[in-house]
């Protein structure tokens, strides 16, 4: 079972009116993981998630939710899925506990007692009877997560999930997500252009730019992965002098100076080479560290340097 | 199918604006009620309405006696006189002085109730796309059809809620006001063909009531077709409330083309069958239910291709 993919995209494009949105977009999201979609604005990711949740039709090629057609058996792929795309915008006039209720009765089999243990899961006991109207945006988020987890779903999706939440909101949905799919084994698609958040979050992500996939990978791959030389950063001084020491070293790559220090590419063992002779030279050396390179970096290489955000 | 039509009347009746309407509708009914019954009773013509009818035979006889009383007239007093005589010989008296006269008055704010539910339709679809809460709504194993035929079947239990409202007060508070004296009264009119008829006043009234109800539905439908299509509550609202009172307006003008009896307005009133006065002649009530049929079906098409297909994006 957890072998199957819970979705499958199969060819798919979106276009509106000459434009090409979505671009022939194929992958598979795998059982019980947390999935991101990453890309600038404008790369589609959002467009990818509507088509998903039946808000924009599909152009061409298909998408499959646990097997079940999206465009042609809509009702039963959608009766996995629970989502927030962007804001949860609910019902302001409507107590917050109605709005459950509201939601609750559009799907089958769902009991008044499970709407209480989604309102205790998501810590609106205190105030689920006031009017959506007064709560907080955080409040409101949760409540969005309250309706898109009352049917028990085996697939989450949140477009934007972190847009104007503060530092603590943001950590706690994170926590939360995590608890999801560890407990339940909820698998999770999330999307965003904030990197540094789906760095914290994802197991794997998908890269859009353009309407077109990018890749394809897990996330520990992803930032570890690259030549099998590294960047390292010496703290060295004087710099100077450190400089010129290496610069005709052999084995070792490009060296320059940044602002803590410098910045040298060469293999993981050519390290104590580069120390020794340092030391040599009567440089002293305060500090050796492996530079990662993070997500963002990664990011920038493979979309081409397009402005993030 | 049930369980969507309790989550949009959740959503009606959960809101201010849905009560105030309410209220309204019965503060209007009250009101010319009671102003109605104040100089009904104030200025009272003297004697019994026996008396009353005989003098008012009098002078039509007088009337038409007179030379210059154009033919029009001639006929409408003769009718007059007919249903006079008629009353007068079987001792029925007329409506005026009796609860029927104000609850036949307040038949006349159906026009008010086409009002609120235009206001309602207009913004039941549109309203969900402006609150983004249309995202929510559609992700759900509903289809779209029947999300729409949920929230049209609201609108028109709306209408019917109101419709009821209107007959409970206005029979109540004028029966209250006349002691609720003869409510067994029957009607007393003359048919096309100068036949009299006496009718049941509470079947008269239902009838005026559905008649009426007729250009609600329509009315209703346009609204519920422009909030699918154009996804503005103000557009709507404004364009069917435009149309409800600048559409006969409009007929008026164009009233001696011929295709003008086509057009939705020229056929929306069918009580004009009942006295005999088509818009234009040789129109008949079938002709006109046909043509409604025709725009009926035309804007619930619409609604339903418009708002199935569309891509919500924000």
């Amino acid at each position: 079972m957890s072998q199957e993919p819970i979705v499958s995209l199969r060819g798919v494009t979106k276009k509106i009116g000459r434009a090409t949105i979505i671009d022939n977009l194929s992958f598979d999201v795998p059982q019980g993981e947390i999935f991101g979609f990453l890309g600038p604005n404008g790369a589609g990711k959002t467009t990818t998630i509507r088509m998903m949740v039946g808000l924009m039709s599909i152009g061409e090629g298909e998408i499959r939710i646990k097997g079940k057609n999206v465009k042609s058996e809509f009702e039963q792929a959608i009766r996995h899925v629970g989502a927030i795309v962007e804001n949860p915008e609910m019902y302001k006039f409507l107590s917050g506990y109605h709005n459950l209720i509201h939601f609750a009765r559009m799907i089958p089999g769902i009991s008044k007692q499970r709407i209480d243990e989604v309102v205790s899961l998501v810590k609106l006991e205190n105030r689920i009877h006031d009017k959506v109207g007064k709560y907080s945006l955080g409040m409101r988020q949760r409540l969005g997560v309250a309706q898109a987890l009352l049917h028990k779903p085996s697939l989450l999706i949140l477009d934007e999930p972190t847009n104007g939440l503060d530092p603590a909101g943001i950590r706690e949905l994170r926590d939360y997500l995590r608890q999801l799919t560890r407990r339940e084994g909820i698998t999770v698609i999330v999307s965003s252009h904030l990197l540094s958040e789906m760095e914290l979050m994802c197991d794997r992500v998908a890269i859009l730019n353009k309407g077109k996939l990018v890749d394809v990978k897990l996330i520990g791959d992803f930032i570890g992965a690259g030549d099998a030389s590294q960047t390292f950063l010496i703290e060295a001084l004087p710099s100077e002098r450190a400089l010129a020491a290496l610069s005709d070293m052999e084995g070792v790559g490009a060296v320059h100076r940044a602002p803590e220090g410098l910045e040298v590419t060469a293999e993981r063992d050519r390290i104590p080479e580069i120390v020794e002779r340092l030391v040599r030279n009567d440089i002293r050396i305060y500090g050796v560290r492996a530079r990662q390179q993070s997500l963002e970096d990664r990011f920038l290489e493979m979309t081409g340097g397009e402005q993030i955000g | 199918m049930v369980n969507l039509i309790l989550n949009e009347n959740m959503k009606l009746y959960r809101r201010w604006r849905t009560w105030i309407m309410v209220g309204l509708m019965i503060g209007a009914v009250l009101l010319g009620s009671i102003v109605e019954w104040y100089y009904d009773t104030k200025e009272a013509p003297e004697g019994t309405w026996q008396e009353q009818l005989t003098e008012e035979n009098r002078q039509y006889a007088a009337n038409l006696n007179d030379p210059d009383t154009e033919e029009e007239n001639k006929t409408y007093i003769q009718r007059q006189m007919t249903v006079n005589d008629y009353r007068l010989a079987h001792d029925i008296r007329p409506e005026s002085g009796t609860m029927w006269d104000g609850i036949n008055g307040s038949a006349e704010l159906v026009v008010l109730i086409t009002l609120f539910t235009v206001i309602v339709a207009g913004d039941s679809l549109a309203g969900e796309f402006t609150s983004g809460t249309i995202k929510l709504l559609l992700i759900r194993p509903a289809s779209r059809l029947k999300i729409l035929l949920s929230k049209y079947i609201s609108m028109l239990m709306f209408g019917l809620l109101l419709l009821v409202i209107l007959f409970v007060v206005s029979v109540m508070v004028n029966g209250l006001l006349y002691q609720f004296q003869h409510m067994g009264l029957q009607l007393v009119t003359v048919d096309g063909q100068g036949q009299i008829v006496e009718r049941n006043m509470f079947a008269n009234l239902w009838q005026s009531y559905l008649l009426n109800g007729v250009s609600t539905i329509m009315f209703v439908t346009m609204a519920f077709m422009i909030s699918a299509a154009f996804r503005s509550s103000a557009m709507a609202i404004g364009f069917s409330i435009f149309a409800l009172f600048a559409g006969t307006l409009l007929t008026e003008f164009i009233r001696r083309y011929e295709w003008s009896k086509y057009v939705l307005f020229a056929n929306i009133d069918l009580s004009a069958y009942l006295v005999g006065r088509p818009y234009q002649e040789g129109m008949t009530l079938a002709f006109s239910i046909a043509v409604l049929a025709a725009y009926f079906i035309v804007f619930n098409l619409v609604s339903w291709l418009v708002f199935t297909r569309r891509d919500v994006a924000s």
